[in-house]
């Protein structure tokens, strides 16, 4: 089991978004985690990369274990760069003032010197996303949001991160934008990438994972693989349109 | 006519150079913490007077080096001193607050508390006697004509150009340059690139208050007469200059400090002296309204 998480209790403050949320994923897997808007979907990425700041949101109760070990004393940075885990957050938070490329130099910033591996990563990313290469002096900002987007997520890929959460990653995406960001994101997994992806658009999300998850108001409500929670007549009721 | 220009213009740049220094303190911290360090005055006047301190051991000690010499240590002794002691600063008050979630309305009142109690502090250890500065190297007046330069002058001129180069390539070509200014546009992103957020805090504190302690040395060199609040009026024009420059840009802070440098002395040289800071300050209010965001500031805009 690559991470484990165990019966996850999050708050705001006073207000409990999770309610002792429990899934896993294994490695070289797609899990996807589904519901709908405030379902706390956001919340339990953050608390796995430990991102909340002060006044956001608090683990209360539960564990997220991550090939068994505990990640609720790491601090943020040491998630990406010790345990390799990265995130492509929900609103892109690509660095606008930057270009592309100091963008995707920035997400290196924890693996030292240059080397063979990183070179290679910087290839790997512009032939993933040939817009990447062809804006890379451009100021990011300036780049539209489908570009974003794949700026957001080439950006966790030089990280050199061998597990990936996504945050909403078709957000903002005309649907070929979205075609190709999900086909880079099958290729980065047939290449050993294990990914937890999130999504509001249920029907995308189950033809493209493995297994799924189905989050409601902070429980877990359904589980299963893709093609089970695609045929659940609930699932197809509530997320999947009928 | 064209000489007391250029005088003036050169006695312009040596002031300005003063507030262009301590102004890219103001600009780098607010940049990265979005934060307004108001007790970053006071860390120039405590730039001052570890270097006064220094001097005076080395120079008038047992050790009696030479005054080059002296300078020579004195520069790096001080600076790295101060940039201790804005660490410290930022550790033992900015920090806790920003741990807890302040909001930034009590670190800002926190920062002008530091401020305070460091002009106070100054004052109750150390006695409300001015403290005078050591003349370290021998004055040298070069005449132009009309116009005199003295080396200190150059000197100060030249050291704040300096720098500014060695602070521009830091901010733009190294790493943690792109993070300080990755930072101030999305600070939420910053840790997801591996990135500890107080290693780059504590570094843009370094930088910041090692060139107040710069500013200190050739303040005191300049003007070798050293009191606890010399840092507080200086202090707030720098960070005005640093305002109208643009806050958060380097280039604006270092343009601004001599823009406000050369306004100060151009009305000195046409008014009597009383009227130089209402005329100066109404030119930069001007300056503010036309462009609220500064010479140089940029208006963050989002995608949605």
């Amino acid at each position: 089991m690559l991470l484990e998480i165990k019966n996850l209790y999050v708050k705001y403050g006073n207000i409990e978004a999770l309610h002792g949320i429990s899934f896993t994923v294994d490695k070289g897997e797609i899990v996807t985690l589904i519901g709908a808007n405030g379902a706390g979907k956001t919340t339990t990425l953050h608390a796995i990369t430990r991102v909340p700041p002060p006044e956001g949101s608090k683990v209360s109760g539960g564990d997220i274990l991550y090939n068994g070990k505990s990640l609720l004393n790491v601090p943020a940075h040491s998630i990406v760069a010790d345990y390799n885990i990265a995130l492509a957050p929900e609103g892109r938070h690509i660095f606008g003032n930057l270009t592309v490329e100091e963008n995707l130099k920035l997400a290196t910033y924890s693996r030292g010197a240059e080397d063979e591996s990183l070179k290679k990563d910087y290839e790997r990313v512009y032939a993933l996303f040939p817009k990447m290469s062809e804006r890379r002096h451009q100021r990011s900002e300036t780049l539209s949001g489908g570009e974003q987007q794949m700026l957001s997520v080439s950006r966790a890929i030089m990280t050199s991160c061998n597990f990936i959460l996504l945050d909403e990653p078709s957000m903002g995406l005309s649907p070929l934008l979205m075609y190709d960001m999900f086909r880079v994101l099958k290729q980065l997994n047939e290449e050993g990438m294990t990914i937890l992806l999130i999504e509001q658009n249920a029907n995308l999300a189950l033809k493209f994972a493995h297994r799924g998850y189905v989050l409601d108001t902070g429980e877990i409500v359904a589980s299963g693989t893709a093609s089970e929670l695609l045929s659940n007549p609930d699932v197809k009721k509530a997320y999947l349109g009928g | 006519m064209l000489d007391s220009i250029i005088q003036n213009l050169f006695n312009a740049l040596q002031w300005g150079s003063f507030y262009s220094l301590i102004a890219l303190g103001y600009t780098l911290v607010y940049g990265v913490l979005r934060l307004i360090n108001f007790a970053h005055g006071d860390i120039f006047m405590v730039g001052a007077y570890i270097a006064y301190f220094i001097a005076i051991f080395l120079f008038k000690g047992s050790l009696s080096l030479s005054g080059g010499l002296t300078l020579a240590l004195v520069i790096p002794l001080t600076m790295i001193l101060t940039a201790m002691f804005g660490v410290t600063l930022e550790r033992i008050a900015y920090r806790p607050l920003r741990r807890k979630g302040a909001n930034r309305l009590y670190v800002v009142i926190t920062a002008l508390m530091c401020g305070l109690i460091l002009e106070n502090g100054n004052l109750a250890f150390l006695g409300a006697s001015r403290k005078s500065f050591p003349e370290l190297i021998d004055k040298v007046v070069y005449n132009f004509g009309m116009i005199s330069m003295t080396n200190l002058k150059i000197g100060v001129i030249i050291s704040s150009i300096i720098v500014y180069f060695i602070l521009n390539a830091i901010i733009s070509k190294t790493k943690i340059g792109m993070a300080m200014r990755a930072i101030s546009y999305d600070k939420f992103a910053i840790p997801l690139m591996g990135i500890p957020i107080d290693t780059i805090i504590v570094f843009t504190f370094i930088l910041g208050s090692s060139l107040a302690g710069l500013a200190g040395i050739l303040f005191a060199m300049s003007y070798p007469i050293l009191d606890p609040f010399m840092g507080a009026i200086i202090g707030w024009k720098a960070f005005i200059a640093a305002v109208v420059g643009g806050i958060g840009d380097i280039k604006g802070a270092f343009v601004g400090g001599f823009l406000l440098g050369i306004v100060e002395i151009l009305v000195v040289a046409v008014f009597p002296s009383t009227f130089r800071d209402l005329i100066a300050f109404s030119i930069l209010l001007i300056i503010l309204v036309i462009k609220p965001t500064g010479l140089f500031g940029v208006a963050k805009s989002t995608k949605i």
